[in-house]
């Protein structure tokens, strides 16, 4: 998985690219430490390039955005793709998570 | 006695499950509490990295020893067989272990100075035995955090999502967070039960058992 970061004002967004897997999860949730412990507060996920999400991936999803919340916070998922809408939608993180359609929404409803 | 750090989910589905007072088992589908400990399982080696899932496999990560006997047994079993099997089906072959499962996770309990071990006999014949509690400072603490999480809006972190999931799938979770309060949370406890997708491939497992199963097995009483 490709991890590509960059800042609008007070917002991080990582587009996220390829599998996020058991493999690739740890190098998603060292990103997003390390953004929280820099004072980093907003995140945007941009998932348009994401294809694929396992279990491992979406617990990374979930301990960001706690952790995120929890320092003051918020994270924002954006642009999901057919696969990753799916497992979103059968592990209820759509009724949990806030979820937007494209990274420019997501990082509006941070703004 | 071992040290009493955090607990496995196998642990804690083993502790949550007993009764404070009595030191049985609550009142329980068998089956379910069988599969919720193979589940248990599955939800540890997913934390530690060793295996992954998704609604279509179980995926073996690393073979590399937890530390952990009982954990490292089951991933013996699961890495045994590298043909991808769907969750569901190890839930199955796991549940079958699931006595091995149960004994094993009591007696760390018992090591770890959490409960300690009764044995009687009833009618001077059968063998009883009682897991009355040592230290509840874990199971409260437990509880405690998981009904703050139903009953408020916070975000769970992932370990008390799944811990909820399991504790859902094998219906203790109605049975521990009990009360009106709880009741009026019942789409939040649903929703955050969902989170875990080995905990709700656990529920799943129980459904596709078929209610009229679950209404012959006996309960734990």
């Amino acid at each position: 998985m490709e991890i590509t970061a960059s800042t609008q004002n007070d917002i991080t967004v990582l587009a996220l690219q390829g599998r996020l897997d058991g493999l690739a999860s740890p190098q998603l949730e060292q990103r997003l430490d390390a953004l929280v412990a820099a004072g980093t507060r907003k995140v945007v996920l941009d998932c348009a390039a994401l294809n694929y999400v396992s279990s491992a991936g979406l617990r990374v999803f979930l301990g960001g955005a706690k952790k995120l919340k929890s320092a003051g916070g918020r994270a924002a998922f954006a642009a999901l793709t057919p696969p990753v809408h799916e497992v979103f939608e059968l592990s209820g993180f759509l009724e949990v998570l806030a979820v937007h359609p494209s990274a420019a929404a997501a990082a509006a409803s941070l703004a | 006695m071992i040290p009493s750090l955090q607990l496995t989910f196998v642990e804690e589905i083993a502790l949550l499950a007993l009764d404070d007072a009595s030191g049985k088992r609550l009142p329980m589908p068998t089956l379910g509490f069988s599969y919720a400990l193979a589940g248990a399982a599955l939800c540890d080696l997913s934390h530690l990295g060793r295996i992954d899932t998704d609604p279509a496999a179980l995926t073996v990560l690393s073979t590399a020893p937890t530390g952990d006997p009982i954990l490292d047994e089951v991933l013996k079993v699961l890495a045994a067989d590298r043909t991808p099997e769907p969750v569901g089906s190890w839930l199955g072959i796991l549940a079958q272990r699931s006595a091995w499962l149960e004994a094993a996770a009591d007696d760390r309990l018992v090591e770890r100075g959490i409960l300690r071990r009764e044995e009687s006999k009833v009618l001077w014949v059968f063998g009883v035995r009682r897991y009355p509690t040592v230290d509840n400072h874990e199971r409260i603490e437990v509880r405690t955090r998981l009904r703050a999480l139903i009953l408020g809006d916070d975000l769970p972190d992932p370990r008390d999502a799944t811990l909820l999931s399991l504790l859902c799938a094998c219906q203790l979770a109605a049975v521990i967070f009990r009360g009106p309060e709880s009741n009026a949370r019942a789409d939040r406890l649903a929703s955050l039960a969902k989170l875990d997708l080995v905990g709700r491939e656990v529920s799943r497992a129980i459904d596709a058992l078929g209610k009229a199963l679950l209404g012959a097995s006996p309960m734990r009483l």
